[in-house]
């Protein structure tokens, strides 16, 4: 009721005095529904004729497979099919390598591996089924550290080839890995290089050499992986799917059945959250696709709790070794990167974590001389994905933490020296990107003010030697991220479909994927802000490939910015339809007319001529009879990189700098923040309360990155696939924040606004790092900071990591 | 798929016991360990479920006579809201409010949480602190009939107690403390809430005229039971709580915890933990 309430209020007021939405406090169109319990997820949707899917995964780490019965699993009353790759000839290989099949044929490679599945009447037939498949298996040596793959003589992960089913014919060149095997362990390299290193070096009178270590931790998605797949009598496949991104998995899925696109259709249901795990195809999909091709049946596959641990894609783990030189006054002179990412057993968008990375390296500062490499090593762990942020979390804590010891080092204030290595609006990094709007110095002034940075972190240090045990400290980090879409694939759009009913109800179809962030309630309000309607008069539809039209998906904080502006686009064309008409109808011209408050009014005089539904209605039952219905497609105006990696991908950038501070409790190595003071160049505030929002949980995103949430895989194997043991951040331990909005009024974005979705986790850890470091005098170099790594750190009994071991 | 084939509510004590002698049965508190670990496939049912929640007389605190008998279904919420325990028991009461959430401690029990006998177990340490006996009650033959342990002889291992198939635990029984009495517990985990404790510790003494007495001290998580430290007992008992006091205290409490390794914590770090914290505990009563 509360809710309505809010809507109901925000609306009177922009009807009556024809003001504006932009920068109000507007709750989630889809809040009352979740609220009450009452939105229908992937979980809640039964088909009539349902099969449940179970995935048989590997019980061994690293081995080849002998040989696979599934008699007695058949035979169990209750179950459809059991499927193993040989059920399955020429399997289609997946992941951003094609070094993945979804059913494993003679091998299999991490504990998460698929080996069988079942179709039953029940998930617990199909459970108990998997119990009775026998597998035996032939155990290889374990590979999980990358330093141990890329050792001489190291066990290869994809080593000889083989045939989509098993065997080794038909091998042609330029087959995928999956096909062919590898014969190193290096998945993919990354190497990046902009002015003259040698240069640079000589300039440096200091330079500073750190090295990092980066964990896994993973999404943690309320709504777990799931899937339901149906092919209807001509052979034509519905899929109810948890995906980010409709449009690009439309097209693989063909690819894999060898369909024509068209065929395919997917549904999204309202979706429990995607932090990025929902952007490549698994083999759950596939595997859920050949059931019900086989069992001619709707066939739903939806993960358990352990199993969405187990076998959904983390963050990317990664090494990083950072040197870089700076003159005696401050200013920047090189940056020299190298980084081993763990890439699992399969590759998937982990890998390409880079892209992102050396934007942070080369660009967050000016720094004229950069290289950047990136060896992406097989190993028997779980494998990574996209996730938040993509990469920039970890460069960000390598980055921000070796400024404030290069700071140091030179004698600088760490604000000082951020100041004067900080982009300016206008400049074009040698990279290529063009920050034509950038708040930086003013997020980091406003942060340090808000979080009274400077005298703290004067003061603080002065009491290490204290003999109170409780220590406090201020750390500040700041990040640049993609704010205007980003063009990885070779389009970046968004199309809208605009249609305005009879009654001046208005129905925005757009491409753009609902996840949880709001996008149906900042498009709807842009949409609004056109046509001088509430938010009530919308109805937005999203999630249909057969009727929304195309979109890239919903990642790379882009969907208000790309999404926006395709909405804006849509609108303003059906405005100026009605306007057209009615400047003929009351004999003057549009320019002199606008929409407000349901009405179509005189510009100058603010007179209601005539009710907007009248309007059109009068329009549709005429002689001319014709119907309000627009579409517009946005592509953003920037550039992918070429390859060397230089290109203007986005178009637009954030910036963002938070101020964080902390208690340590030195006797028992437990780190609390106490708060943080965000200060985020976001363009504009569409949605405050939208907005609040995603800085708020981007925030606690990050302080489980920085202090408690890590996936502990040991030898391959997860040990902590629970939320008893996988520490998600609870509500008591939330910090109070002061986030403060920087407005730079992006002359691309959408009313000025840019991306914000990733921005807010980012900063987190290498603040709460630097945080440490000035209450206690130590540095953290390796995370999460847990009590207890904090505490071995503190009482000297940490082996901090050495670039000489990665060697 | 379930194993359970009845599932039985006795309304008595009589009634539950009848039902145990007859064997096969999986007993049903809170559910709260119960439920997890059966999903978990760590706990397999017997063929009858019986849940001794409607079981009267078995939920409540009673005083009589300088002892204090808390039944077996009490929640950790009753022991929570229970004046008696948050004036008199203190350590007992502040282990309630470091239990779980309020979900949790809704629906678990005492019992259970004896009967469950985790290292970790949060009420374990200050009812061994308490020198809380066990009271089992069994129908061996015909006559319902009551068996009283000793708390600290109750539990065997992890998960293990000295219960027969056939009893049930009816309550525990405390000797109310001695007037001067102060008690306290404290629990490290890395949350202040919904966390397992990775060692946990119960300190009760007599503290008058800045000396010790009656010193009783209890460890959770560094043993394969929750376990009293005689050593730093020893090291207490009669002494002026003073720094040196402390130390060795402190000292002693190496040779008392016998920590593992586990996904929580390494034993290194739990045995520094006990020291810090039962130094932090000991400062805190000799502050006041
Ligand atoms: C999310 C979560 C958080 C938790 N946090 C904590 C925590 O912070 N601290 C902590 O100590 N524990 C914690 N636990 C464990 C659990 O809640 C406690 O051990 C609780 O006290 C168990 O009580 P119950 O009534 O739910 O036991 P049940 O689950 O009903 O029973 C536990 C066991 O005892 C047996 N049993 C129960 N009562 C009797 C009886 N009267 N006679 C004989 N046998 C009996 C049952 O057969 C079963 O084997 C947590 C559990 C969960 C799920």
């Amino acid at each position: 009721m509360a809710v309505k309430e809010a809507v109901k209020d925000t609306e009177a007021k922009t009807a009556a005095d024809g003001g504006t939405l932009i920068g109000k406090r507007i709750p989630k169109m889809d809040a009352p529904m979740k609220a009450s319990g009452k939105t229908r997820y992937i979980h809640d949707i039964n088909l009539p004729g349902q099969l449940h899917a179970k995935i048989l995964r590997s019980a061994r780490v690293h081995a080849r497979i002998k040989k696979i019965d599934t008699s007695k699993a058949k035979a169990l009353p209750g179950v459809h099919a059991v499927i193993t790759a040989a059920d399955v000839p020429n399997q289609h290989p997946i992941g951003v390598a094609k070094d993945h099949l979804p059913l494993k044929t003679d091998r299999v490679r991490s504990l998460r591996d698929e080996i069988a599945a079942v179709a039953a009447d029940s998930v617990e037939i199909a459970e108990e089924a998997l119990k009775l498949i026998e597998v035996e298996y032939e155990d290889l040596p374990i590979l999980s550290d990358p330093r141990d793959s890329l050792k001489a003589n190291a066990p290869l992960i994809h080593p000889e080839p083989h045939g989509a089913d098993g065997t080794h014919d038909h091998l042609k060149q330029g087959m995928p890995i999956a096909y062919t095997g590898k014969k190193d362990n290096i998945a993919m390299t990354f190497d990046y290089a902009q002015g003259d290193m040698a240069q640079g070096k000589a300039e440096s009178d200091i330079i500073v050499e750190d090295c990092f270590s980066l964990h896994y931790v993973t999404h943690c998605c309320m709504g777990v992986s799931g899937v339901i797949a149906e092919f209807d009598s001509s052979g034509n496949l519905l899929l109810y799917s948890n995906t980010q991104v409709p449009f690009l998995h439309r097209r693989e899925f063909a690819d894999l059945l060898g369909i024509d696109p068209g065929r395919i259709r997917i549904i999204q249901p309202p979706i429990g959250g995607g932090f990025g795990s929902k952007l490549d195809i698994y083999p759950f999909e596939p595997i859920a696709i050949y059931l019900a091709r086989i069992t001619k049946r709707p066939v739903k596959l939806v993960f358990s709790r352990e199993e969405e641990f187990v076998a959904s894609p983390t963050r990317q783990p990664v090494l990083l070794r950072l040197r870089s030189g700076c003159k005696k006054d401050g200013t920047l002179t090189f940056r020299e990167v190298d980084t081993i990412h763990d890439n699992g057993a399969y590759t998937s968008w982990g890998a390409t974590t880079p892209f992102v990375m050396m934007q942070t390296i080369s660009s967050l500062y000016r720094v004229p001389h950069c290289s950047y490499h990136t060896k992406a090593v097989y190993t028997n762990n779980p494998y990574a994905g996209s996730f938040r942020g993509y990469g920039n979390l970890q460069a960000t804590f390598a980055v921000e933490a070796h400024m404030d010891r290069m700071a140091e080092a030179v004698g600088m204030d760490p604000l000082a020296f951020r100041l004067k290595n900080a982009q300016e609006p206008g400049e074009v990094t040698p990279q290529g990107m063009n920050f034509k709007s950038c708040g930086f110095k003013d997020c980091l002034t406003t942060a340090a003010e808000h979080g009274d940075y400077e005298r703290k972190h004067r003061d603080n240090a002065t009491k290490w030697n204290d003999p109170n045990p409780i220590k406090r400290g201020v750390g500040m980090a700041s990040m640049l991220h993609v704010g205007g879409g980003a063009k990885i694939y070779q389009s970046d759009g968004c199309g809208t479909i605009l249609k305005i009913d009879d009654f001046a109800h208005v129905t925005l179809i757009t491409g753009a994927s609902e996840i949880g962030q709001g996008s149906e309630t900042v498009l709807s309000q842009l949409v609004c802000e056109e046509l001088g309607l509430p938010l009530s008069a919308v109805t937005v539809v999203n999630n249909d490939t057969d009727i929304t039209p195309w979109d890239v998906g919903v990642h790379a904080s882009r969907t208000t910015f790309i999404a926006g502006n395709s909405a804006i686009g849509a609108a303003r064309k059906a405005k100026s339809k009605i306007l057209g008409m009615a400047a003929a109808k009351f004999d003057t011209t549009a320019e002199a007319l606008d929409l407000r408050g349901g009405f179509v009014i005189d510009k100058a005089s603010g007179k209601r001529l005539v009710d907007l539904s009248k309007m059109i209605r009068s329009l549709h039952f005429s002689d001319k009879a014709e119907l309000v219905m627009t579409t517009f497609y946005y592509e953003p105006p920037s550039r992918h990189q070429d390859r060397e990696f230089k290109g203007d991908v986005s178009a637009a950038y954030a910036w963002a700098s938070q101020v964080i501070e902390v208690e340590v409790d030195t006797k028992t190595g437990i780190v609390k923040i106490v708060k943080v003071s965000a200060a985020h160049d976001v363009g504009r505030v569409l949605n405050r309360l939208g907005i609040e929002g995603q800085v708020e949980g981007g925030i606690v995103m990050g302080q489980g990155y920085a202090l408690t949430e890590d996936l502990m895989v040991e030898n391959g194997t997860i040990r902590n696939p629970n939320f008893r043991d996988y520490k998600l951040v609870t509500a008591p331990e939330i910090p109070e924040m002061d986030i403060s909005f920087i407005e730079s009024m992006d002359g691309e974005g959408p009313q000025g606004a840019k991306g914000v979705g990733e921005a807010p986790a980012i900063c987190v850890a290498a603040a709460v790092a630097n945080a440490i470091y000035n209450a206690t005098g130590v540095r953290m170099t390796e995370l999460p900071f847990t009590p207890e790594r904090v505490y071995r750190a503190l009482h000297g009994k940490a082996a901090p990591m050495t670039w000489s071991d990665a060697e | 798929m379930s194993t359970i084939q009845h599932y039985a509510a006795p309304r008595s004590l009589e009634e539950a016991a009848d039902l145990l002698r007859q064997g096969n049965v999986t007993v049903l508190a809170g559910g709260t360990d119960l439920m997890p670990q059966s999903k978990a496939g760590k706990l397999k049912f017997q063929p009858v479920l019986m849940n001794i929640r409607n079981v009267e007389g078995l939920r409540g605190l009673t005083e009589t006579g300088g002892v204090l008998r808390i039944g077996a279904t009490t929640t950790i919420t009753d022991l929570y809201d229970s004046d008696l325990v948050k004036s008199r028991l203190a350590a007992l009461w502040q282990a309630c409010d470091h239990f779980a959430s309020d979900q949790i401690r809704n629906a678990g029990t005492i019992g259970g949480n004896i009967c469950n006998a985790s290292p970790a177990g949060d009420t374990l340490v200050p009812l061994l602190v308490l020198n809380a006996r066990v009271v089992l009650a069994a129908k061996p033959n015909g006559a319902l009939t009551q068996r009283v342990v000793p708390l600290r002889e109750f539990f065997v291992g992890p998960g293990k107690v000295r219960r027969e198939p056939s009893e049930l635990v009816a309550a525990v029984e405390i000797d109310m403390p001695p007037p001067g009495f102060v008690s306290a517990f404290f629990k490290f985990g890395t949350r202040p809430a919904l966390d397992i404790s990775t060692i946990s510790i119960g300190f009760g003494a007599v503290y008058e005229g800045g000396k010790l007495r009656d010193v009783r001290v209890a460890f959770g998580a560094v043993a394969p039971t929750p376990i009293r430290a005689p050593h730093v007992e020893a090291a207490l008992e009669g002494k002026p709580l003073n720094e040196e006091t402390i130390v060795a205290a402190c000292d002693a409490a190496g040779q008392d915890a016998r920590p593992i390794s586990d996904v929580r914590a390494s034993d290194w770090y739990r045995r520094e933990m006990v020291r810090n914290m039962l130094e932090r505990m000991l400062n805190n009563v000799r502050n006041g």
